[in-house]
């Protein structure tokens, strides 16, 4: 079932290429673009836990769950494949506004088509901003099929609930 | 005779293979300090029939300028295991979770790596964790005769600096923290 999300997801990322459609250059051109994305979509939700906390997580997670290179392998009768993907976070945190960026480069295994941002294609944006005292609110940009385990991952890391990093190799 | 030669010839391949790989592999069990310090708690489960993770630890020592030297692998195959890691001296752990699943014929691994610098007579525990597809690890200090603990930074390898680790040095020996 992953094998055929990624596959669907590849389909999809190349469907956009081909459609003269760049890929997202920033965070911000990626915002505007995943809610019209056939592939992406917005979830926004609110946790009960001080803004300050969570940008901490974010800062603290961030760097150390996703700043990896995985390399895959998969093998059936036929065929042999090894992809090595390396991921890149980068946490920007001010008074009013957290925001954790996931971006990935496909070192081996994957042909990239189109223009790739410095960095990689972004993957997932996600903003945390104070709504008072306790509570934050997450505007979360994310894929809407696989990567459920980064996303799973980041939600926990809002909630403070279940802290870990994701097996990105799922 | 041909029979027995033909025997002892494969048995003779097997063994040079098996010696091979093992080389090839370029691991190598760890060799504790004398005072088992650091005491490993792993609890790992995939979730699935299908799929398995296993656990392991690779020990590296750190040099004054921040490289680093293999010293061995630990297999974190039982629930507590206890390692002897050198006092007052940078270790880099860096902990290894392997999964692979049957039904697909997938492999990979994830890595988590942390530096440490155990302090003389201090005890430290390491909670290991990979349950639904998340894995985390938390390094406890603990002070000698006290049951106070207090959780360890991470600080990985990108964040050594050569004046840092010896900085760090020179404090720990004139003060402890």
């Amino acid at each position: 079932m992953k094998r055929l999300h990624r596959v669907l997801i590849a389909i999809v990322g190349v469907i956009w290429i081909s459609g003269c459609v760049s890929h997202p250059q920033t965070p911000d051109e990626f915002r505007k673009a995943v809610p019209s994305a056939f592939s992406a979509k917005v979830e926004t939700f609110e946790v009960d836990r001080p803004f300050n906390q969570v940008a901490n997580t974010f800062q603290k997670m961030g760097p150390n769950c996703l700043s990896k290179t995985i390399k895959t392998t998969s093998q059936t009768r036929t065929s042999y494949q090894v992809i090595v993907t390396t991921y890149r976070p980068t946490v920007l945190v001010t008074p009013k506004k957290a925001e954790l960026h996931v971006q990935f480069h496909h070192d081996q295994g994957v042909i990239g088509v189109g223009k790739e941002p410095e960095g990689g294609y972004y993957l997932l944006v996600a903003d945390a901003s104070p709504v008072n005292q306790t509570k934050t609110r997450i505007d979360l940009y994310r894929p809407s099929m696989g990567h459920g385990v980064l996303i799973q991952a980041v939600k926990n890391w809002a909630t403070g609930d279940n802290v870990g990093c994701p097996d990105l190799t799922k | 005779m041909n029979q027995h030669f033909a025997r002892t010839s494969i048995i003779l391949a097997s063994l040079w293979t098996a010696v091979f790989l093992a080389g090839c592999s370029g691991q190598k069990p760890y060799q504790n300090t004398p005072d088992n310090n650091l005491h490993v708690r792993t609890t790992a489960d995939s979730g699935s029939w299908f799929s398995s993770v296993h656990a392991a630890v690779d020990i590296h020592r750190v040099t004054i300028d921040c490289r680093t030297e293999y010293e061995g692998t630990v297999q974190l195959s039982r629930p507590m295991i206890d390692v002897g890691i050198p006092p007052n001296r940078w270790s880099r752990l860096v902990f290894v979770f392997s999964s692979s699943s049957f039904l697909g014929n997938r492999s990979g691994s994830m890595t988590y790596e942390t530096l440490l610098k155990p302090r003389s007579g201090y005890q430290y525990q390491v909670k290991v964790t990979y349950q639904d597809d998340m894995y985390n690890v938390v390094v406890r200090e603990t002070q000698p005769d006290d049951s106070t603990n207090r959780e360890i930074e991470h600080k990985d390898l990108r964040s050594c600096q050569a004046k840092s680790i010896e900085r760090s040095r020179v404090t720990s020996n004139s003060s402890p923290r």
